[in-house]
């Protein structure tokens, strides 16, 4: 059983181009000169009901294009798309009223005049929710996005992170089983953003919503995504577990130690010194010898404190853009 | 479906989407009244500056009068602004957002059109009393029932046409030049610079062929009384019928090919 199903994906833009000056220029009127721009290229993945995915990579390495194909904002050039088994280019009611495509971007559409209740009510027409569930979904997502305050206020005159709150509760009062969250933090503070991250955990977690997430900033995928799928250039480069990826880009681990009258040449004995101040040492040590350098350090050095930790997100997802999976 | 199709939406279910639009619609645009007020101003502009041209060529005519007010009416009951309502979202790409909701794109393209005419009806009727007043016209509650159809159909027909127009904002971002070139169109051969029956013969002949009089100044002529019998009346509402269908049938193959090219190409 699957949510959405996605096998050898291509989506190809077609964009006029020309050279510079009056003759380019003046040709053009004539014959108009196109190239083909491929922005997504043979992608293949599948997504299980309840799934939180992340789905990262690099600027235009084809996230948002999928996405759109996957909501039925495109018509791919080829390949196949089955979301809740529709075919979503097709965009019929009955589909759409089970997805929800949010984008950080743009989280609120139409008008912005009305107050976010009107919205709201007017969304509970559109969506057919029943009056009873429409109340009980509303006072859910009232309470987690603390939405109370905002109800009576017009859309335009909302906070960027106040419109992601309204967008989030507009997409969600009709209990969507798919979400496609496109970068969802996009220009929050930090408050803002965790507690973003917090609801969709929590949605996801309450209703078995199958969730596909886009984000650039690493601390949305760590915390919601225990899978990733990495592409660039429009191609898959990886669809794994993220501790698995964060392995394989990253072979060593980094163990922080406190041992105030420590012999520096000693610790770099044990393994490369990263980082030094106040009695602190931070070691990059193979992934192998970890458990084998701990155990040495603790018996050789006055250790206060020891823990081992993965090298940063942020600095394999960056290796794995530069370079590559492989 | 992606196109303007309704046939797989019941109805009765369409007909309460787009009263719900017109509510949302008419709500939105009660915060700026204002704006409302200065498209009145707009609207009838024109058909005040004929009637003040007009009387003066011809002073002893109280056509001229009674056709200019009813004109009037007619126009700020069938303004069209899809240009504006409709193409903008395509220039900014909110459209999206109308694709991903479950009802045909062209509800809230209705509903906003209807929901503005019935602020600029509301606020245009009393414009209307005051000129009607001012040059002591006056109209027979036969002709204006006579006429209520025609305004039906010529605000449909108006509505299908700026649709029309607006619909090439999905290969151009000159949209507003084509709606303005569109209205010129209306004013000229519809009525609105002159009645249509005071137009050189020829130039008369073409407009009551093309689709612009029919919009405007039919009714208008109907309402004024200037239409004697019945047979006139159904000839013109069978004219605004086939235009109305034209129109649509063109309409329906421009979304389409624009939607394509919306989806397709990315643009």
């Amino acid at each position: 059983m699957t949510a959405v199903v996605v096998e050898d994906l291509c989506m190809t833009y077609r964009a006029p181009v020309r050279e510079s000056g009056w003759k380019a220029t003046l040709g053009s009127v004539f014959n108009r000169q196109y190239r083909d721009v491929p922005a997504v290229q043979h992608v293949s993945f599948a997504l299980r009901p309840g799934e939180v995915v992340g789905f990262i990579g690099p600027n235009g390495a084809g996230k948002t294009t999928t996405m759109k194909i996957l909501s039925g904002l495109l018509h791919a050039t080829s390949g196949q798309v089955r979301v809740l088994g529709h075919s979503p280019w097709q965009r019929r009611s009955d589909f759409l009223r089970r997805i929800a495509f949010i984008r950080g971007s743009q989280p609120v559409g139409g008008s912005q005049e009305l107050t976010v209740l009107d919205t709201l009510r007017y969304q509970r027409l559109l969506y057919e929710v029943p009056p009873a569930e429409f109340q009980q979904n509303l006072d859910e997502l009232t309470a987690l996005l603390e939405l109370g305050e905002l109800l009576p206020r017009q859309l335009r005159a909302l906070s960027l992170g106040e419109k992601m709150r309204a967008g989030l509760a507009l997409s969600l009062v009709y209990r969507p089983e798919v979400m496609f969250l496109d970068e969802p933090t996009l220009g929050l503070d930090v408050t803002g953003a965790t507690t973003m991250r917090r609801f969709v955990a929590q949605y996801a977690e309450r209703t078995g919503a199958t969730v596909l997430l886009t984000s650039h900033y690493m601390a949305d995928v760590a915390t919601l995504c225990p899978r990733l799928v990495l592409i660039d250039k429009g191609r898959i480069q990886y669809d794994g577990k993220l501790d698995e990826l964060a392995a394989k880009l990253s072979p060593y681990k980094l163990v922080r130690l406190t041992a105030p009258g420590a012999d520096e040449r000693r610790l770099r004995e044990a393994g490369e010194l990263v980082e030094s101040s106040d009695g602190t040492w931070v070691l990059r040590v193979p992934r192998a010898d970890v458990a084998r350098t701990t155990a040495r350090l603790l018996t050789e050095l006055d250790v206060a404190d020891l823990s081992v930790e993965e090298a940063p997100l942020e600095a394999v997802i960056d290796q794995a853009y530069r370079e590559g999976v492989g | 479906m992606s196109a303007l199709s309704l046939g797989s939406h019941r109805p009765g279910r369409l007909l309460s989407l787009i009263a719900l639009r017109i509510r949302r619609e008419v709500l939105e645009w009660s915060g700026t009244w204002w704006f409302l007020l200065t498209l009145v101003v707009q609207a009838a502009l024109g058909p005040l500056i004929g009637m003040f041209v007009w009387s003066a060529v011809y002073p002893a005519d109280s056509y001229v009068a009674t056709y200019y007010v009813t004109l009037l009416l007619v126009t700020v009951m069938t303004e069209s602004f899809e240009q504006h309502t409709f193409s903008e979202k395509i220039y900014d790409g909110t459209i999206s957002h109308d694709l991903l909701r479950p009802q045909p794109v062209v509800v809230d393209v209705i509903g906003a059109n209807l929901a503005i005419r019935i602020w600029l009806t509301a606020m245009g009727i009393p414009l209307a009393l005051l000129a009607g007043w001012a040059f002591g016209v006056s109209l027979s509650w036969a002709s204006v029932l006579v006429a209520v159809p025609l305004v039906v159909l010529g605000g449909v027909l108006r509505f299908c046409w700026v649709f029309l127009l607006s619909l090439t904002a999905f290969w151009t971002e000159r949209v507003h030049a084509i709606a303005g070139f569109g209205w010129t169109l209306t004013s000229l051969l519809g009525g609105t610079i002159a009645p249509l029956a005071f137009l050189p013969g020829p130039l008369r002949d073409v407009g009551q062929l093309l689709p612009f009089y029919p919009m405007l100044g039919l009714p208008a002529d109907v309402a004024a009384g200037r239409v004697h019998g019945l047979a006139p009346v159904l000839t013109g509402i069978a004219m605004q019928g086939v235009w109305i269908a034209v129109f649509a049938v063109c309409a329906v193959l421009l979304w389409r090919a624009g939607i394509r090219r919306y989806t397709v190409v990315g643009a």
